[in-house]
């Protein structure tokens, strides 16, 4: 074997496992400080490992118009997410970087959100549509956020490659354009939504239409569902680092890693303290407020390609 | 006397109509009238002097007059007065005009004594069941006289499922209960739905109808009702107690030693401060902010302690009896609730601050799920809905009761109308209630705290109550009877009123401002239909039917 497939194969399995590892930690994290904030005890820091292993040994109901797709659902969601991983850089650098391109990244992305609108359709029930139509407005006006995001970085560093882009290309190797800076503020301000969490956790809106898409999923596959909403928060969160935060990344090993989880950490930390502090927008608040981002992401796109 | 002024009015219209009125206290008029005026005479009070409704009542009269009777209340609240028009009416089955074309909010409350005592009411616009469940048979009325408490007619078919209208062309039907997590309680809205649009609604509720007025006619005694009143609502229990007792007092002329009535106003407000807290908890829980939620559930926590500590229990209080209150304060009590007041009034004051200035929140809530003073008053809703809507009531201060009129506070009025409005109606107000506790605790005279009753109360008299419910007014009509129990209890609670506004409120609203428009009401189904959900834990899997669960509650007494 040469030794770029071990590099690859090797870093993209040790990526998989990480995020396995590290997302439902990062959710006891969550929830441990909102906690704190709402004057609770709160869960223990391993809670969220253990309702994922009961929920897995739960009996697998099927409730829902077409089973089988239900469970192909279940299983993408999780698997489009793991897919991700290989193109991201956990432990220093993408493993995918000579196979895959931001592109590829931006469709696998794109994936989980279609897992999710798949699972409401398949379910069929009201509350599910309405949950998948929310769902669907709501990826419509913000995916493309990300999209221009990364679109910016490759504009500046002339290149699709994972690894040039995935290193805050946004900033132009230190010229720090006017774009970087706007889509830095675009992307802060809407990271919420892109991780699904108060307050734009809309599509799923318990008090209203019962959790959406997701009602009528339990057991394994519901555990499924959650697991790659955990493990989504953390690879929004390394691509957000990525795209913006990349200092410290040039440091030697281990000093780098400890930066890089670091600087996660910080990020969930952010997410829960908007959660905390936020009531849920309504989608209609909502999507004109995407719509406003993707206005201004746009004018950052142009900048961009005239150099700023 | 204003009372004598209304009545001269009516007379001087329907005089010959009028065979009887009765001016038994101050703040209260009873008009006999004739059937065939009973409708203008209503339309007379509603628009001309422009009374408020409040709630209509029939009753199984035939074993004293051998006729069936029916009530309309109305209040005129700037004038202090709660009047009734009663008639009687003769027949198999009883038929009596109907008010809901001139006074709509009528609407509910006339198909309810269509439903539980057989009244018809003539000329109904939309006369669906109301209460009894579509499997009930026809022609059965639980509330007569000549049908046992306990009775269940054989043809009872409890499978039957309930018929609903059609939904309007284009629309989504979106159910919404019986079972929701907004929900505390089972209660239907079949929500028609375009897009995300509500374009309108049915409700069916009634869902488990305990059926506490019957058992208080036939079964319980006077002093037993109280106990049973507080439980028709898990929040506001202490209201229903206070207002029975009342208005048992009203009609039998007692008056509680004063400072019964001060332990009353204390624990009534010590209710409200509870319920406002658990309210904007809820609220924020609906817009997803659960941080408000928990940090109020925490400031209430103290309020349940003290009101245990008064009362040997969280809620359900226990408090009255006719003429008097089982509890008293002692010196340390006192000091101890002073304490507690003081420290929420600092947390509540911080918590105001910050919802005050929530730009998030208010997003939600302006302008959303707007009752203005014409639905108001075309659906008589009250309390704090009212209130937030500009139209300033408050039986507290319009219809002063226990030792209200010893004590100063603000009523709040907000001239919005919209669920940002209420809000600020119930935050507000906590600072009151606390007002109101502190002035009781330095007022409070010492002295017995019940009256010693030792003739028989006189049958046939009539007495009505309004109390001031955190939801609204809460209003109790009692006729004594024989046996130590009264001869009809009706219990008005004001989610019975609020909802009916619902409809109306929600219309071409988006649906995700549904939930927080039907939370801003505060709605309190169980009181409403005077019901009791049951909770019930089993480690096996196995469906049950609704009769194996019912025997299987029965047989366990030890949970």
């Amino acid at each position: 074997m040469k030794p770029d497939l071990i590099n690859t194969l090797g870093g993209g399995l040790l990526n998989v496992l990480i995020l396995l590892v590290t997302a439902p930690f990062f959710e006891g994290v969550l929830r441990k400080i909102t906690a704190m904030i709402q004057s609770r005890q709160g869960p223990p820091l391993l809670q969220p490992y253990f309702d994922l292993l009961k929920l897995l040994g739960k009996d697998d109901l099927e409730s829902g118009e077409s089973p089988g797709m239900q469970r192909f659902a279940a299983c993408l969601s999780l698997a489009s997410i793991l897919a991700v991983a290989w193109l991201v850089p956990m432990v220093g650098w993408p493993p995918l970087n000579g196979a895959g391109d931001v592109i590829l990244l931006v469709y696998l992305l794109t994936l989980c959100c279609v897992s999710t609108l798949l699972a409401g359709l398949a379910a069929g029930s009201t509350y599910s549509l309405m949950g998948i139509s929310r769902e669907m407005m709501t990826m419509i006006t913000l995916e493309p956020l990300f999209v221009v995001a990364i679109l910016v970085g490759a504009v500046h560093t002339r290149s699709l490659r994972l690894d040039e882009v995935l290193s805050g290309s946004v900033y132009a190797a230190g010229h720090f354009p006017w774009s970087g800076w706007i889509m830095l503020v675009v992307l802060l301000i809407s990271f919420q939504a892109l991780v699904n969490r108060v307050p734009f956790d809309i599509a799923e809106a318990e008090t209203e239409i019962m959790e959406g898409p997701l009602m009528e999923y339990s057991g394994p596959k519901l555990a499924l569902f959650k697991y790659a909403q955990m493990s989504k928060l953390v690879v929004y969160s390394a691509l957000f680092i990525g795209l913006f935060v990349p200092w410290g990344s040039g440091l030697p090993f281990p000093a780098n890693l400890c930066v890089f989880w670091l600087k996660i950490f910080v990020v969930v930390l952010g997410v829960t303290l908007v959660a905390a502090t936020h009531a849920r927008y309504r989608i209609d608040q909502a999507i004109r407020y995407f719509a406003g981002l993707l206005g201004v992401a746009f004018i950052a796109l142009v900048l961009a390609v005239y150099g700023y | 006397m204003v009372a004598r002024e209304i009545l001269e009015k009516i007379k001087q219209k329907f005089g010959p109509a009028i065979p009887r009125a009765d001016l038994p206290a101050p703040g209260r008029l009873f008009i006999f009238a004739n059937p065939s005026a009973l409708k203008e005479i209503c339309q007379f009070i509603f628009h001309d002097l422009n009374a408020r409704y409040v709630i209509s009542i029939g009753a199984d009269d035939r074993p004293v007059s051998g006729q069936f009777m029916v009530a309309h209340n109305f209040a005129f609240d700037n004038l202090h007065l709660l009047s009734s028009v009663l008639t009687y009416v003769d027949g198999e089955p009883p038929v009596v005009d109907s008010i809901s074309g001139v006074v709509p909010a009528a609407n509910w409350a006339e198909r309810e004594f269509r439903d539980l005592v057989g009244i018809q009411p003539k000329g109904h616009a939309y006369p669906k069941r109301l209460i009894l469940s579509d499997g009930w048979p026809e022609g059965v009325h639980p509330l007569r006289k000549d049908v046992p408490w306990n009775f269940v007619p054989p043809n009872y078919d409890d499978q039957k499922e309930f018929t609903f209208e059609d939904p309007p062309e284009g629309c989504v039907v979106v159910p919404f209960g019986p079972f929701h997590p907004t929900l505390d309680e089972p209660a239907h809205f079949r929500l028609y739905v375009e897009g995300e649009m509500v374009r309108g609604c049915e409700y069916r509720g009634f869902m488990a109808h305990r059926g506490i007025e019957k058992l208080a006619e036939s079964v319980l005694t006077y002093n037993e009702i109280p106990m049973a009143a507080e439980r028709i609502c898990g929040i506001c229990g202490c209201v229903h107690n206070v207002a029975y007792a009342q208005a048992v007092e009203q009609a039998a002329a007692i008056r509680p030693p004063p400072r019964a009535e001060y332990v009353r106003t204390i624990m009534l407000e010590v209710e409200r401060l509870h319920s406002h807290l658990l309210w904007v908890g809820l609220a924020s829980h609906i817009l997803g902010f659960d941080t408000l939620f928990m940090q109020s559930f925490r400031m209430r926590e103290p309020i349940m302690w003290i009101a245990e500590k008064i009362s040997g229990n969280r809620k359900t209080y226990a408090l009255c009896t006719i003429g008097g209150v089982r509890w008293n304060f002692t010196p340390e009590l006192k000091a101890e609730l002073r304490q507690v007041l003081d420290k929420l009034e600092t947390e509540w004051r911080a918590a105001a601050d910050a919802i005050s200035r929530d730009r998030n929140v208010q997003k939600r809530t302006r302008g959303i799920g707007i009752a203005d003073q014409a639905l108001i008053r075309r659906a008589a809703m009250v309390g704090p809905v009212a209130r937030a809507g500009g139209v300033d009531i408050d039986c507290r201060r319009d219809h002063p009761y226990a030792a209200y009129d010893q004590v100063e506070f603000k009523v709040i009025v907000e001239p919005d109308g919209d669920v940002w409005s209420r809000i600020l109606v119930r935050v507000k107000e906590v600072f009151e209630s606390i007002k109101i506790i502190r002035q009781c605790l330095e007022k409070m005279p010492n002295g017995p705290i019940q009256l010693e009753i030792r003739a028989e109360l006189p049958p046939g008299r009539i007495g009505l109550s309004s109390v001031e419910a955190p939801r609204g007014e809460s209003h109790h009509f009692v006729i004594t009877g024989e046996n130590n129990r009264p001869r009809r209890w009706r219990v008005r609670a004001p989610t019975y009123q609020n909802l009916q506004g619902i409809p109306a409120m929600i219309k071409d609203q988006q649906l995700a401002d549904m939930t927080i428009t039907l939370g801003s009401i505060d709605p309190c189904f169980s009181c409403t239909d005077r019901l009791e959900t049951i909770d019930l834990r089993s480690g096996r899997t196995r469906v049950y039917s609704q009769e194996e669960l019912v025997r299987l509650v029965r047989a366990r007494k030890d949970s």
